[in-house]
């Protein structure tokens, strides 16, 4: 047992350590939220009529596609002609303008025919005869229907329209150039027919998980084009390069991705899209997937460096009052509970520098901002963390008073003082977990950051607190100086009962 | 001060329950006087939840305070300051007249620079956030009397809900009596003080819990009493934890707002620290008090009652329970082992060739 205990403590110490070292070793900083250091902010215009539903509406998509992660708490309102969306910390002005975007709807087309980026020689016409097909490739391939296209070759954003055969060019990147044109099919799938999309790191790749509502416009219509492009027919022909036919992911004109399909049919969770996709683009593909639909066209107008909304003055304000607040709680425990308080404190400096490097980590990596309320959110649980060890003292306390001896009451506390603080948190995460599974924007980071904080509490009321207050139970310093750890002497009870 | 070394000492100088009367007609008043304020007079939402008029004007060099300077006289203290790009100021102000906002264009073109664009805006903290949050808070209240029933029990979970209702109350009924600004911070912190005040519930009610397993079976106390017990010691933690939890959130307000001057976090604070007092004062005076209510209405302990009353021990006065008395062995501290004494019974029949049974005697003659 105390060698297990002794193993927690070393355990816990070590994983702090690594924790902060490792966060200054990759640089890793908070990202701080739109309230306390400001960002970018892009203002979107609505092209033709927009009423006020309508803007709405997009401000709730653009909330949903902004906020992949759901903590980067943007700042998005409507305005009289459009929409405004301010992104904390985001410092490349190009980069938000493609997170916020402004695309309409989402399409699957299949592909028909592969063409040059510029348009200089007729296309190959097919012959013979494939049957009459809804949504064949047939007659564009043959000369039957020639898609409409502007000087440039490919189709015109008016002109693009569902049912039509289209030409269309990949998503571009800024600096890049059109490198081939895509001749693709009437739509045959929407936006609408797709229920998620996902980045998952499948077989050391990066990959998009797409998953499709079940049904005729959901599924099956899926399969039954990839049937289709499997085998290569004339509705999906197989391009020169390619094994297999491909369905093109359109959206708001552009040629999003264009896979080939190598099955006959897919499970409706489980299509997986490969490619050159790093982190990064398979996660911005799979957000574009999944928030395609705007009720109406939106422009930007122009993107804005914003400063802080608080204010740096009220930032150094809190700051400070912050750490003169933590140092009043420090001076308050370890004047009541002298060695314990210590004890506690290192507690709480343990679970302090595991939740910076969460916090720094997803900061960096993900995109989480950290905004007033999730200060708040980790205010609080520094309170909740030094009732935990207030709850254990307490106890001690009493059965010390009870007439125990202190080596043997710190075995018994910590059982009973632990299931009652097992108790409480759980009802916490319970909140937080909800919080953060049914609400947006500003409460979905408290959420976050209240249960990180909660489970960092129980870890180190668990690993550190205990083992550590066990560890210093066996010292004989432990059992003759009781008052040094704020405890009670042996017996003191019976001098206050028989004085009464 | 004395009661206060009592508890400290681990004595149980406070009678509760004398309290418990007095603390249900002062929290309902001030839940009462919360809902008439609310209908009355309503919440001061901020322009994040109503929306209002942005103005950006071209004034390069100004800083936020010379902004904030300039709307002295339309509650700049509220108003939403940003720099864009170094050059322009963008202010977002609640007011949502025309004519008032026009107003202001025209004083912000006299005393800031050229206003370049004023026109209204939505709220960023949609409808559509708040009802989404309304039915998270729904779900929470209902999962998590779910889980106070299972780990403690139903009637625990009917107290720990009507104190955090109450706290919440009391807490939104300052914002409204006051008129502060609610902003989405303030919604942050009265879901704070939400998540506070379970906890604190949930901890008081283990404590109970503990006493009454204890010394339950003993028979000689009324639910009350042993309540008593449990809260008396249960203070000097409750004590601590908001002395602890409220040293943060007390120094926002005096070194964050009075010192530095940055009363954004004022009434930030404000809401806080009604919210930890109101948490802990509900968990040991309120949610105590109805679940020995209805704790005392059970069978069980009726009949402890009348037990007690034919002794002449009467329920008017709570009596405290000493020390030698209370420190009975707590079950959950001891593992039980399931040793050959706890073995079941079982029946077996006697070996065949063993030995035989003994011959009845014969009767002599």
């Amino acid at each position: 047992m105390p060698s297990r205990q002794r193993l927690y403590l070393i355990g816990i110490l070590l994983l702090s350590v690594a924790s902060l070292s490792l966060t200054m070793w990759w640089g890793n900083e908070p990202l701080l939220g739109l309230d306390l250091q400001g960002g970018v902010s892009v203002r979107l215009t609505a092209v033709g009529e927009a009423d006020e539903e309508m803007l709405d509406q997009a401000v709730e998509v653009i909330r949903a596609r902004v906020d992949g992660l759901g903590v980067a708490e943007p700042e998005i309102s409507r305005t009289a002609t459009g929409v405004m969306v301010s992104l904390p910390g985001v410092d490349d002005q190009t980069r938000a303008l493609e997170l916020v975007g402004t695309t309409a709807e989402l399409r699957f087309r299949p592909v028909c025919e592969t063409l040059p980026a510029v348009a200089e020689q007729a296309p190959v016409l097919a012959q013979g005869d494939p049957g009459d097909a809804p949504a064949s490739c047939w007659p564009v391939l043959t000369g039957e229907v020639i898609p409409a296209t502007g000087a440039n070759g490919l189709t015109a954003h008016e002109d693009d329209h569902a049912a039509d055969f289209v030409v269309l060019t990949d998503e571009l990147m800024p600096g890049e150039t059109i490198t081939r044109r895509l001749v693709l099919g009437p739509t045959i799938l929407t936006g609408d027919g797709l229920s998620d999309a996902d980045a998952d790191f499948v077989d050391f790749t990066w990959q998009v998980n797409l998953t499709m509502k079940e049904g005729a416009t959901g599924i099956d219509a899926f399969n039954a084009i990839a049937a289709e492009c499997f085998a290569g027919t004339a509705y999906c022909p197989v391009q020169s390069g390619y094994g297999n036919g491909q369905v093109a992911l359109v959206l708001d004109g552009q040629v999003i991705t264009a896979p080939q399909i190598r099955a006959t049919s897919f499970q409706r969770d489980a299509i997986l899209i490969s490619g050159s996709f790093d982190k990064q683009s398979a996660e911005d593909t799979a957000l574009a997937l999944r928030y395609g639909a705007l009720p109406i066209e939106l422009v930007a107008e122009n993107t804005q460096l914003v400063s802080a909304t608080i204010g740096e003055d009220a930032l150094k304000a809190g700051i400070i009052a912050g750490l003169v607040g933590l140092a009043a709680v420090a001076l308050f425990i370890v004047a009541y509970y002298r060695i314990l308080g210590l004890v506690a404190l290192a507690s709480l400096a343990v679970s302090g520098s595991l939740l910076w490097g969460i916090i720094a980590h997803l900061g960096t990596q993900s995109g989480l901002a950290l905004t007033l309320a999730g200060v708040t959110g980790i205010i609080v649980a520094i309170g909740v963390s030094v009732d935990s060890n207030v709850v254990y003292f307490e106890h001690l306390k009493e059965d010390i008073r009870d007439g125990r001896t202190a080596r043997s009451s710190v075995d018994r506390a910590f059982k009973i003082a632990f299931s009652t603080i097992i108790k409480a948190n759980t009802a916490s995460l319970i909140g937080a977990g909800l919080l953060w599974w049914l609400t947006v924007g500003a409460v979905r980071g408290f959420a976050l950051y209240l249960g990180l904080a909660t489970i960092l509490d129980l870890v180190a009321t668990k690993f550190f607190m205990g083992p550590m207050i066990d560890l210093l139970a066996r010292s004989s310093w432990f059992k003759h100086h009781p008052l040094r750890f704020g405890l009670p002497a042996d017996g003191a009870v019976k001098t206050i009962g028989e004085a009464k | 001060m004395r009661t206060l070394k009592l508890l400290y000492a681990g004595e149980a100088p406070m009678d509760y329950p004398r309290w418990w009367r007095r603390a249900v007609v002062v929290s309902a008043a001030a839940v009462l006087i919360s809902l008439g304020s609310m209908a009355l007079q309503g919440l001061n939402l901020g322009i994040d939840f109503e929306g209002g008029t942005s103005f950006e004007v071209r004034a390069p060099g100004a800083s936020v305070a010379d902004a904030r300077e300039a709307m002295t006289n339309y509650n700049g203290e509220e108003a939403r300051i940003q720099t864009v790009d170094d050059q322009v100021i963008r202010i977002r102000s609640e007011v949502t007249d025309p004519a008032l906002a026009a107003e202001i264009r025209d004083h912000l073109n006299n005393n800031l620079g050229a206003v370049e664009t004023f026109e209204q805006v939505g709220p960023t903290w949609g409808s559509e956030v708040t009802s989404k949050a309304l039915r998270a808070l729904i779900t929470f209240f209902i999962v998590v009397a779910f889980y106070i029933t299972i780990r403690l029990e139903w009637k625990m979970a009917l107290g720990a809900l009507v104190a955090v209702g109450h706290d919440i109350l009391v807490s939104i009924g300052v914002y409204s009596l006051f008129q502060l600004e609610v902003t989405p911070a303030t919604v942050i912190a009265f879901l704070t003080i939400m998540g506070y005040s379970l906890y604190d519930t949930i901890v008081v009610y283990d404590k109970v819990r503990e006493i009454v397993g204890r010394l339950g079976a003993t028979e000689r106390y009324r639910y009350a009493e042993l309540m008593n017990l449990a809260l008396n010691r249960v203070s000097m933690r409750s004590l601590n934890t908001s002395i602890t939890s409220a040293l943060p959130v007390v120094s926002l307000l005096i070194v964050g707002s009075w010192l530095l001057g940055a009363t954004s976090l004022q009434e930030f604070a404000v809401a806080l620290l009604v919210g930890i007092i109101v948490g802990s004062y509900s968990s040991l005076f309120l949610a105590s008090s109805l679940v020995a209510a209805l704790k005392s209405r059970e069978p069980r302990w009726q009949q402890i009652d009348t037990k007690l009353n034919q002794k002449g021990l009467t329920s008017e006065e709570t009596r405290s329970i000493d020390r030698r008395d209370a420190a009975l062995p707590d079950p959950r501290a001891t593992n039980r082992s399931a040793g050959p004494a706890r073995s079941k019974p079982v029946a077996t029949m006697r070996p065949a060739n063993g030995v035989p049974p003994r011959p009845r005697k014969k009767r002599r003659n």
